[in-house]
């Protein structure tokens, strides 16, 4: 994580000729100290004796990369985002940042690595929504002295200032969405696990989610993207994935 | 040590979050402050008819009584762990815990502050009811004792919550056993009536748990009722059980924690 301010919004068509550069080559997972994010060799049942809803699932992150994954309902994104974020642990395999995974250290582990899970879980319908950003700060442990600075920005960030005092069970679906993806920034991490992000957003809150990622991107962070089809966000990815039965094919 | 402030932040910030979240029902104040008030009420009156051997007078059971129904709203706070764990879970606030770098385990800690601050103020007000309604007679030179004995108390009541959260993460409904415990300990544990009256075998029973022992040191020092031992060993009976039981308990959540984001079950609720 760095300390820096959030910067300032990325126009769209500036993040497109930036990634421009960057190879869609599928990468070794083997040297998974060079990789923002590495899932390796990641096999995951429910039950035993069950079909694998991950199996020997291989992917890597280059710094600075937007990655898409997408597939049917129940192809696995989102049982490979919640290994990713060290929600779940695999059967087998593992999932490192930087060559660390969330077994070796944890505290390291998700201070670098940030997930937004679908749906419009995960919020506290009773606080205010600057209240809720505080909140999430802390438990980022955000140094004492950064914690209104972020809060403020990420409020600005997400065009969350007229409802900066609203209590979260009072907003629309759509600013919900808004304020679960400024808390999923606001600890500015370096990898962004991103599972149906645009459920419920209007354009203007699509648009201004694209700027976070544009932002993340140009300071070599990592975003992976999961949604059932890439066609429904005006986005240029680095690398298009398909899981299928549990395995994932570029696409 | 910067890192240690910053975690303390967290712990007040996690204390900060249950408060508002507690005032922005405004109704649960008051039905809080009716219960305390008729609670008083009723064991006022049950006291007129108490002419037994074990009580000097009615009064005597009355301040015996109020100590009791003190220590059970510290034991139901000290209980509603799992149950706000379980809201957690639900909302699936607990997955945001878990993964921040703060952490589930210390999260979970941290949700015991406001209930147990709360708690303390709800024994605290009803011992005052106690007063002020039916004049009831604190002893006042060791009334201030009381505090430091209260915190030890509650540290040594902690991991029953933390052991009923741990339950509540594998199970899913923690909740479902602590109502019976919670009765079974307000037998064992003396809380409306002296544990001299139980079957021998129970009363050796109140003794392998901290909540007799608690409530007769609150008592002894609030009310003067006597004691049996010494207050300083009974504190240490005390102490050995928070030395003993808060890492337990820590360790046990710990594991249960690590069980259920290995079987994946952490994100089911």
């Amino acid at each position: 994580m760095t300390s820096s301010s959030i910067e300032a919004p990325v126009p769209a068509a500036a993040l497109g000729e930036r990634r421009a550069n960057v190879a869609p080559a599928a990468l070794q997972v083997n040297d998974s100290d060079a990789f923002p994010l590495a899932i390796k060799n990641v096999t995951k049942r429910w039950r035993k004796g069950q079909a694998a809803v991950l199996d020997n699932l291989d992917l890597a992150l280059a710094p600075g990369t937007l990655t898409w994954v997408g597939g049917r309902n129940g192809a696995g994104k989102t049982t490979m985002l919640r290994i990713a974020a060290g929600l779940i642990e695999p059967e087998q395999g593992c999932a490192e940042v930087w060559g660390v995974s969330a077994r070796e250290n944890r505290l390291r582990y998700q201070a670098l690595v940030s997930f937004l899970p679908a749906g419009d879980r995960g919020l506290y319908a009773r606080l205010t929504v600057r209240r809720q950003l505080e909140f999430c700060a802390r438990i980022s442990m955000m140094p004492h002295s950064q914690v209104h600075r972020s809060v403020e920005e990420a409020i600005d960030a997400f065009d969350l200032r007229e409802l900066a005092d609203r209590r979260v069970d009072r907003m629309s679906m759509g600013q919900r969405q808004r304020l679960r993806i400024a808390m999923t920034f606001l600890p500015r991490p370096e990898t962004v696990l991103l599972d149906e992000p645009l459920t419920s957003l209007d354009g203007e809150g699509t648009a201004l989610l694209l700027q976070a990622v544009g932002q993340l991107l140009s300071r070599d962070g990592v975003v992976l993207w999961c949604s059932p089809s890439s066609e429904d966000v005006d986005l240029t990815f680095d690398t298009h994935w398909l899981i299928d039965r549990g395995r994932l094919t570029p696409l | 040590m910067s890192d240690l402030l910053t975690a303390g932040h967290a712990f007040l910030a996690v204390m900060r979050r249950d408060l508002t979240v507690y005032l922005s029902y405004r109704t649960r104040l008051v039905s809080q402050a009716l219960t305390s008030v008729f609670s008083v009420t009723l064991f006022y009156y049950v006291s007129r008819l108490v002419h037994v051997s074990g009580f000097r007078s009615p009064n005597s059971y009355f301040g015996f009584v109020v100590v009791g129904i003190s220590m059970v709203s510290v034991m139901y706070s000290c209980f509603s762990i799992p149950e706000l764990l379980r809201q957690e879970l639900v909302a699936g606030t607990f997955d945001r815990l878990l993964l921040s770098p703060f952490g589930a385990v210390r999260s979970v800690i941290a949700m015991t502050i406001f209930p147990v601050l709360y708690s303390f103020i709800l024994a605290a007000t009803t011992l005052a009811l106690g007063c002020v309604l039916f004049g009831l007679h604190l002893h006042w030179s060791t009334v201030p004792l009381s505090v430091p004995a209260m915190a030890l108390a509650l540290l040594a009541f902690l991991p029953f919550g933390l052991l009923f959260a741990a339950l509540t993460v594998v199970v899913k409904q923690g909740s479902v056993g602590t109502s019976w415990v919670i009765a079974l300990l307000s037998i064992v544990g003396g809380l409306y009536f002296p544990v001299s009256l139980l079957p021998h075998w129970v009363g050796t029973a109140a003794k392998l748990q901290p909540f007799t022992a608690a409530t007769s040191v609150l008592r002894h020092l609030l009310v003067g009722s006597s004691l049996g031992e010494s207050p300083g060993s009974a504190l240490a009976k005390l102490a050995l059980f928070t030395v003993v039981l808060v890492p337990g308990s820590i360790f046990v959540l710990s594991r249960a924690i690590s069980f259920g984001q290995r079987r994946g079950t952490i994100i089911e609720y």
